[in-house]
C-alpha cells in the first residue's frame, strides 16, 4: 500500500506483509496527525524503540563475520554470507498504527535518531502513547519533547542508566557451582 | 536409623486399591526419608518440653499466610486455596492481607530490586514468630532471570525457612513445602530469623 | 464535600484527564485541598492483581485523584531474550503474562515463523487454536474468580478454580506441566497430541458449559453484583480507542473489534463464533463480555476437536530440519539428524533479517510482539505490546466519579496481569 500524502515521508518499505513508512523525525507529529485524521489510523498499538549499536559487527550475533564478508573457517559458521543491511542511525522508534476498518490496515511509522536527539511526543494525538513514551525514556533513554510527565516508569525512580540500551550490561550474578572453590 | 514412631504399611490400604500410587503406598518397606530423619534427630537434640510441644503443635496447625503473590507462582498459590488442593485441611485457608496478622510469608514469584523494599517492609511488619517460604525458582535463586533487575534469591533480604523448587511448583509441591514447614515447627526448630539472622 | 453520583449511562465526549492522560489530579474547584487524604494502595494489597501500586487522593469516600505506579515486577524479559537463542527464547514469553501463557507463547512463535517463512502443518494450527481457547478460558476463569472475590462474591473463587483445575490438567496432559508448557515451537508443536486428549477435553467442555451456567446463576442477576458493577468505571468508545484499549474492555464500550474475526490468524476464519459487544462501558458489561467469551471459547474448542479428530496421523511440526528438531529416534541412525540437532540446540537456528509486528487476540486484548532479527541465532530486539499495560492507562479515566469501593471493582475489571504490564 502506498501512503503518498504523509508529510515528511522519506522511504516506504514493504516486507513480511507489513508496510513501514520511514518519516523524518522533525515532521513526526505532522505525519502522525495526517495518518490519524486523513487515513483513519485512530489506534496506536505500540511504540517500539530499538537500539542498533553494534549492528552487523563481529561478535554481536556471534556468527556474522567481518566487514570483508563471512569467514567460513570460523567455528560455528552456518555459511551465511551476508551482513545485515546497515541502519541509518543508532535508535529507531516505531509507531505501530491500526485502522479499525474492515479489513484492518496496519502501518509502522519509523523514525531514526542518534543518541541525545529528542523527538516530539505524540501524546496529543494518541493519549495512549503516554506510558509507552515513558517506557521508551526509561529503558532506552529517548527523550520526548512535550511529554507531560516524562519520568521513569518501570525502573526505580533513582535508577541510573537505561537498561535496554546495548551498552548497558545484562547484569545479574555469576552462578556459583557447589563443586567449585 | 529406626524411627520412634512406625510409619504404617500402606500398600494394603484402600488407597492403593483405589489407584493411589505414591511411593509410600507402593513401597511397603520404605523407611523415613532424609528430611524425616533430620527432623527426628533435631527434635531429639532439642528435647522440647510438653508445653513447648503443645505450643509448637498449635502454631504449626494454624499458620496464616500473607497474600504475597507476585507472579506465576501466585496462580499456583491461589489454587492451593481451591477445593482441589485444599489448604484448609492444614488450617491455612485464612490468607491475611495485613502482614500484622500473618505468620507465613510465601514469596511466590520473581522479586525485583524495586519490590525488595516493600517485601522487606512487609516482612518487618509481621509479628514473631514468622516464617518465610521462597516459592519457586525465582524466589529461591532468581530463577531463569539472571539480570539487572531480578533479585537473585529472596534470601538476600529476608531469611527463608523453606525453598520450594519449580517453575512454577505444582500446588502439591507447594503443599509439600508447607507440610515440611509444619514438621519443622512441630519439631521445635526455631524460625529462620533466629538461626540465620536477619540482614539489615 | 462532593457526592458520588452513580451514572447508569455512558458519558458524552471525552473524560481523559489532562494534561496527563494517565493521572487524575485533584481539582481544586471541586474539593477542598485540606480535606484530601492521600492513601497508598501499596504493591502488596488484598486485591489479587499482583504488584500494582495506586496512589489515591481521597475526599471522604470519593476518589479525587489517582496515579498508578508500576514496575514492581519488571523482570527484564526483553533484554534477557536478546541473550538467548530463538529456540531457548520460547521459555520467556510464557512467563510474561502468566495467566494466558499459551497465548503469549503463540504470539512469539507466530512472529518467528513469519520471519522464517516456514509453513506450519494444519494439525499444529488447529491444536494451537484449541489450546489458545482453553487458555482463554483459563484466563477468564482466573479473572472471574479473583475479581468476584475482591468485590465480595467470595465463593466465586472456588467455583472458578474448580474449572481452572481442569484447564491446567489438560495443559499437563498435552505439554507435561500445568503452566508454562513450552508446547508451541517454531514450526508447530513440540509433540504429538497425546492419547486421551479428546475424551478429556470433551468432558471438560461439558463441565465448563455447566460451570458457566453456574456462574451466571450466581452473579448475573444478583442484586448486590448489579449494585456494585452497573454504572461503575465508565469508559466511552471514543476514549477507549484514544487510550488504546482492546479486548473485553473495548468490546464492553461498544467497539466491535476482535482480532480473531477481523484479522484472523491460525484458523479462526474456519470456525464459527460470535463476538460479544455491549455498549454500557461499565464493569458489568466487561463482566458480561467475559462470560459470553467463555461460552464462545467452548464453542470454538468443540469445533477444533471435531476437526482434529480427523487429522489423526498427520505431522504436528514442519519438516524443515534447519529449524525443527529431528525426532529422537532418528538420532540413533542418521548422522545428519544428529548434526542438525546439535546445531539447533547449541548455536540455534538463524532467522532471516527483518522486523515483524505480530498481533493476536489474547484474553486481555491485542497482544503484540515486535521482533527484529539481524540474521543471527539470537533476536536483536524483542518487544511485547502488553494489553494490560495499556489497560492500566485507562484507570484514571475510568476512575472519574468513583468511590473507594468502586476502585477495586474498576481495577479488577480492567483485567491486568502485572507480569505483562511490567515485563
Amino acid at each position: 500500500m502506498a501512503y503518498e500524502g504523509v508529510p515528511g515521508l522519506v522511504a516506504t518499505k514493504e516486507a513480511f506483509g507489513e508496510t513501514t513508512l520511514v518519516v523524518d523525525a522533525a515532521r513526526l507529529v505532522e505525519a502522525c496527525a495526517h495518518l490519524r485524521d486523513e487515513e483513519g489510523f485512530a489506534f496506536l498499538s505500540d511504540l517500539t524503540p530499538a537500539d542498533y549499536l553494534g549492528w552487523g559487527e563481529l561478535g554481536v550475533a556471534g556468527y556474522l563475520g567481518t566487514s570483508a564478508g563471512r569467514d567460513l573457517n570460523a567455528p560455528g559458521s552456518q555459511g551465511r554470507a551476508r551482513l545485515p543491511e546497515p541502519k541509518p542511525k543508532r535508535f529507531s522508534v516505531g509507531y505501530h498504527l491500526l485502522a479499525l476498518t474492515d479489513p484492518p490496515r496496519r502501518v509502522r511509522v519509523q523514525v531514526w535518531l542518534d543518541d541525545g536527539e529528542d523527538i516530539d511526543s505524540v501524546v496529543p494525538i494518541w493519549p495512549t502513547a503516554d506510558w509507552h513514551e515513558r517506557e521508551a525514556w526509561d529503558l532506552m533513554g529517548i527523550r520526548f519533547r512535550g511529554h507531560p510527565n516524562l519520568v521513569r516508569i518501570l525502573m526505580d525512580d533513582d535508577w541510573e542508566g537505561h537498561p535496554l540500551r546495548k551498552d548497558y550490561p545484562v547484569g545479574g550474578e555469576p552462578v556459583r557451582f557447589s563443586g567449585e572453590e | 536409623m529406626a524411627l520412634r514412631r512406625k510409619l504404617p504399611v500402606l500398600s494394603d490400604r484402600p488407597l492403593a486399591r483405589a489407584g493411589l500410587s505414591s511411593e509410600r503406598v507402593l513401597w511397603p518397606t520404605k523407611g523415613p526419608g532424609v528430611f524425616e530423619q533430620e527432623v527426628e534427630r533435631i527434635e531429639d537434640a532439642l528435647g522440647l518440653t510438653t508445653v513447648e510441644k503443645a505450643v509448637a503443635w498449635a502454631q504449626a496447625n494454624s499458620v496464616w499466610p500473607d497474600t504475597f503473590g507476585l507472579a506465576c507462582c501466585a496462580m499456583e498459590m491461589i489454587s492451593i486455596v481451591g477445593s482441589h488442593h485444599d489448604i484448609a485441611r492444614f488450617g491455612m485457608e485464612r490468607f491475611s492481607s495485613s502482614p500484622r496478622q500473618a505468620d507465613l510469608l510465601i514469596v511466590s514469584g520473581r522479586v525485583t530490586h524495586k519490590m525488595a523494599g516493600p517485601l522487606r517492609q512487609v516482612y518487618d511488619q509481621m509479628l514473631e514468630p514468622k516464617w518465610v517460604i521462597a516459592m519457586g525458582a525465582c524466589a529461591s535463586s532468581g530463577g531463569m532471570f539472571n539480570n539487572y533487575t531480578v533479585l537473585q534469591g529472596v534470601d538476600k533480604v529476608v531469611p527463608v525457612d523453606v525453598h520450594v523448587p519449580g517453575c512454577p511448583p505444582r500446588p502439591e509441591a507447594l503443599m509439600e513445602g508447607i507440610i515440611r514447614l509444619h514438621e519443622k515447627i512441630k519439631a521445635g526448630i526455631p524460625p529462620a530469623y533466629a538461626i540465620r539472622g536477619v540482614a539489615e | 464535600m462532593a457526592t458520588v453520583e452513580r451514572r447508569a449511562r455512558i458519558y458524552e465526549g471525552s473524560r481523559i484527564p489532562s494534561p496527563i492522560p494517565t493521572i487524575l489530579q485533584v481539582d481544586p474547584d471541586e474539593h477542598e485541598l485540606e480535606d484530601i487524604l492521600t492513601v497508598n494502595f501499596g504493591p502488596n494489597h488484598p486485591s489479587t492483581h499482583g504488584v500494582l501500586r495506586l496512589i489515591v487522593d481521597l475526599d471522604g469516600e470519593h476518589v479525587a485523584g489517582i496515579a498508578a505506579v508500576i514496575g514492581y515486577l519488571h523482570t527484564g524479559f526483553e533484554k534477557t531474550m536478546e541473550q538467548k537463542t530463538w529456540w531457548k527464547g520460547m521459555t520467556y514469553p510464557e512467563r510474561i503474562d502468566y495467566v494466558s501463557y499459551l497465548n503469549n507463547g503463540l504470539v512469539w512463535v507466530l512472529a518467528v515463523e513469519r520471519l522464517l517463512g516456514i509453513e506450519v502443518p494444519r494439525k499444529a494450527t488447529w491444536m494451537r487454536m484449541c489450546l489458545a481457547e482453553i487458555n482463554r478460558l483459563h484466563s477468564h476463569l482466573i479473572w472471574l474468580g479473583t475479581s468476584a472475590l475482591e468485590i465480595g462474591a467470595i465463593s466465586m473463587l472456588w467455583y472458578a478454580f474448580r474449572e481452572r483445575e481442569k484447564t491446567v490438567e489438560i495443559s499437563e496432559l498435552v505439554g507435561g506441566t500445568r503452566m508454562h508448557t513450552r508446547y508451541f515451537q517454531a514450526g508447530g508443536l513440540a509433540e504429538d497430541i497425546p492419547p486421551g486428549f479428546f475424551p478429556v477435553t470433551r468432558d471438560f467442555c461439558e463441565q465448563m458449559s455447566k460451570g458457566i451456567d453456574d456462574y451466571d446463576t450466581i452473579l448475573t442477576k444478583n442484586k448486590i453484583w448489579l449494585e456494585r458493577t452497573v454504572g461503575v468505571g465508565l469508559l466511552s468508545a471514543e476514549d477507549a480507542i484514544a487510550l488504546g484499549q482492546s479486548g473485553p474492555v473495548a468490546r464492553a464500550s461498544g467497539i466491535d473489534w476482535d482480532l480473531r474475526r477481523n484479522q484472523p490468524y491460525l484458523a479462526y476464519d474456519e470456525v464459527e463464533f460470535s463476538v460479544p459487544v455491549y455498549h454500557g462501558g461499565d464493569v458489568y458489561d466487561r463482566y458480561r463480555v467475559h462470560m459470553d467469551e467463555m461460552r464462545q471459547s467452548v464453542r470454538i474448542i468443540r469445533q477444533c476437536l471435531d476437526r482434529l479428530e480427523q487429522m489423526e496421523g498427520e505431522p504436528w511440526i514442519a519438516d524443515d530440519r534447519k529449524v525443527v528438531l529431528p525426532p529422537r529416534h532418528e538420532l540413533h541412525t542418521s548422522m545428519e539428524s544428529l548434526i542438525h540437532h546439535f546445531k539447533i540446540v547449541t548455536e540455534g537456528y538463524t532467522v532471516p533479517e527483518g522486523e515483524v509486528y505480530e498481533t493476536i487476540e489474547s484474553p486481555r486484548g491485542e497482544l503484540g510482539c515486535y521482533v527484529v532479527s539481524d540474521g543471527g541465532p539470537k533476536p536483536w530486539r524483542v518487544k511485547f505490546r502488553a494489553p494490560s499495560f495499556v489497560a492500566l492507562e485507562a484507570t484514571a479515566t475510568c476512575m472519574t466519579d468513583a468511590a473507594v469501593a468502586d476502585l477495586i471493582a474498576i481495577v479488577g475489571s480492567l483485567d491486568s496481569v502485572m507480569g505483562e504490564v511490567d515485563r
